[in-house]
């Protein structure tokens, strides 16, 4: 019957989450190795019956991660490490593996190299990364080779998920791959250096502004869709 | 409205960042002290529609999901040692720490502090000791009627006296050094005491396992970097601005909806 309203309804819940997305986004502008993150609406097309028009909505059907490279920033630190390229650093947390492009690492009590969450960073046989205490000076090659006082240690490793559209978020800048992670193509590693967060706060706010827009054009159309029945109920009341 | 909650983490964040900022420019002149660093980390994902999920139209994998964020908090405030530029002064007891690692000194209470701050003093009896009284360990005793210190780059200290030609070795100091620096917990006072997380004090000679070297007549200065501080500041100030904006903007969209017949 009257269904204008609820197909507007869709959009307007829809909008509140995109609202959401921004907000999460320009909150984590300063978030080592973020990576913006986007909606992606879908129609959701119903039919209403025999001979009648279908009604199409819309619904937040999937999420994507923006692949940007970040902002590079130097920050002198000997264990900050930065992927110039594609791939991820591997960690170890207690809820299995997970690939992260946040490189600031701190060497634990027990030598090994850690997030500031306490995950273990993974080099490229899999296996923790262990910096002796007594090393005077740690340098990264570019191809990610680990060495102290110029002896190497090991190779950091870069991977990626084995199918990149299922790369799921974790909290703690971490995402998650189901099927598995894969040894990614040769990038480039820099040592003292932070990858920013990647969020454009321009085409945010730009987005976050479309979005108010888009909501109060929904609000002023349910304005009108009221006044449309109140004048059709008062219309047809007078002349019963 | 979630995106509210969002944005004052937001806001909360930068706020944090501005005040370690601060805290780095106003320790712009002390001795030894290291620039310490803010890190954040998104906060949690709220599933709407799980990854993997089986989309209930036709059966199909759904294959990113839908997953909505919840903001930002802080991962930690790391100390960025990096080695600060030597200052010359002149003094017999100012010794500066070329390289990793602390001198240790006995604290009040009996334990073991550690600093890089080698403004060293000495009593009235003569032991060495730091600009805030702390015996430094070994504590090494300076004879009244020595008429110049030396100490080395291997920390040993010697005194020279009146008509002897050779000085005499009087001690010699040791540095410590940390698996993890990042875990030390600071007192303030430019000091720093051992954690569970920095791992135990490794003792050893100055030039040996790693640590530094000692350096009479120069003191470290702090190695802020004024520039760098600023340029974050404004970043920081913008990024507040932003997550402000994001609050008029989530605050209008419920205003909106508030104002429906």
């Amino acid at each position: 019957m009257e269904n204008a309203g609820y197909v507007t309804l869709t959009r307007q819940s829809g909008l509140m989450r995109e609202m959401q997305v921004v907000a999460h986004n320009i909150a984590n502008l300063s978030t080592t190795g973020f990576r913006a993150e986007g909606v992606i609406f879908a129609e959701h097309v119903r039919a209403t019956g025999r001979g009648e028009d279908s009604l199409s909505m819309a619904t937040a059907a999937g999420h994507s991660v923006s692949p940007a490279q970040g902002t590079l920033r130097a920050t002198g630190g000997t264990f900050d490490f930065a992927i110039e390229g594609d791939g991820f650093f591997l960690v170890q947390t207690p809820q299995g593996e997970a690939l992260t492009r946040a490189g600031s690492f701190i060497r634990s009590d027990q030598g090994e190299l850690v997030t500031p969450d306490g995950h273990r960073l993974l080099d490229a046989g899999g296996a923790p990364v262990f910096v002796p205490a007594t090393a005077a000076s740690v340098m990264l090659a570019d191809d990610g080779t680990l060495s102290a006082d110029g002896q190497p240690l090991t190779q950091i490793g870069l991977w990626q998920p084995v199918d990149p559209t299922e790369l799921s978020r974790r909290a703690g800048v971490l995402f998650e791959a189901p099927s598995g992670v894969a040894p990614a193509p040769p990038a480039r590693l820099l040592q003292g250096v932070l990858e920013q967060s990647n969020v454009d706060p321009v085409g945010q706010i730009a987005r976050m502004i479309e979005v108010q827009r888009a909501y109060e054009l929904g609000q002023s159309f349910l304005d009108a869709e009221d006044n449309r029945l109140r004048e059709f109920l008062r219309t047809a009341g007078s002349r019963g | 409205m979630r995106a509210l909650d969002i944005a004052a983490t937001g806001m909360s964040a930068q706020q944090m960042r501005v005040e370690v900022i601060s805290n780095n420019l106003a320790n712009m002149s002390t001795t030894g002290y290291s620039p310490r660093r803010a890190d954040f980390a998104d906060l949690h994902y709220q599933q709407m529609t799980r990854a993997g999920a089986i989309n209930a139209a036709d059966g199909t994998v759904v294959p990113a999901g839908v997953q909505l964020g919840l903001g930002v908090r802080p991962a930690a405030v790391t100390v960025t040692f990096e080695q600060g530029s030597l200052a010359q002064t002149g003094g017999d007891l100012d010794i500066a720490i070329e390289g990793r690692g602390y001198l240790e000194v006995t604290l009040p209470s009996g334990a073991s502090g550690y600093t890089r701050d080698g403004a060293l003093r000495r009593t009235g009896d003569g032991l060495i000791v730091t600009a805030d009284g702390y015996e430094v360990t070994p504590g090494i005793t300076i004879p009244d009627d020595a008429r110049q210190i030396a100490i080395n780059a291997d920390g040993e200290v010697y005194a020279y006296f009146a008509g002897q030609v050779e000085p005499e070795l009087l001690g010699q100091f040791t540095l410590v050094g940390f698996s993890n620096d990042q875990g030390l917990e600071a007192i303030g006072s430019n000091l720093f005491l051992e954690t569970a997380a920095s791992g135990p004090p490794l003792q050893a000679q100055p030039g040996e396992d790693g640590l530094g070297t000692l350096r009479q007549g120069y003191v470290e200065n702090s190695s802020v970097d004024a520039v760098r501080e600023i340029t974050e500041l404004i970043e920081a100030q913008r990024g507040y601005e932003l997550n402000a904006k994001v609050i008029t903007a989530a605050d209008q969209m419920l205003g909106a909806t508030t104002q429906v017949r």
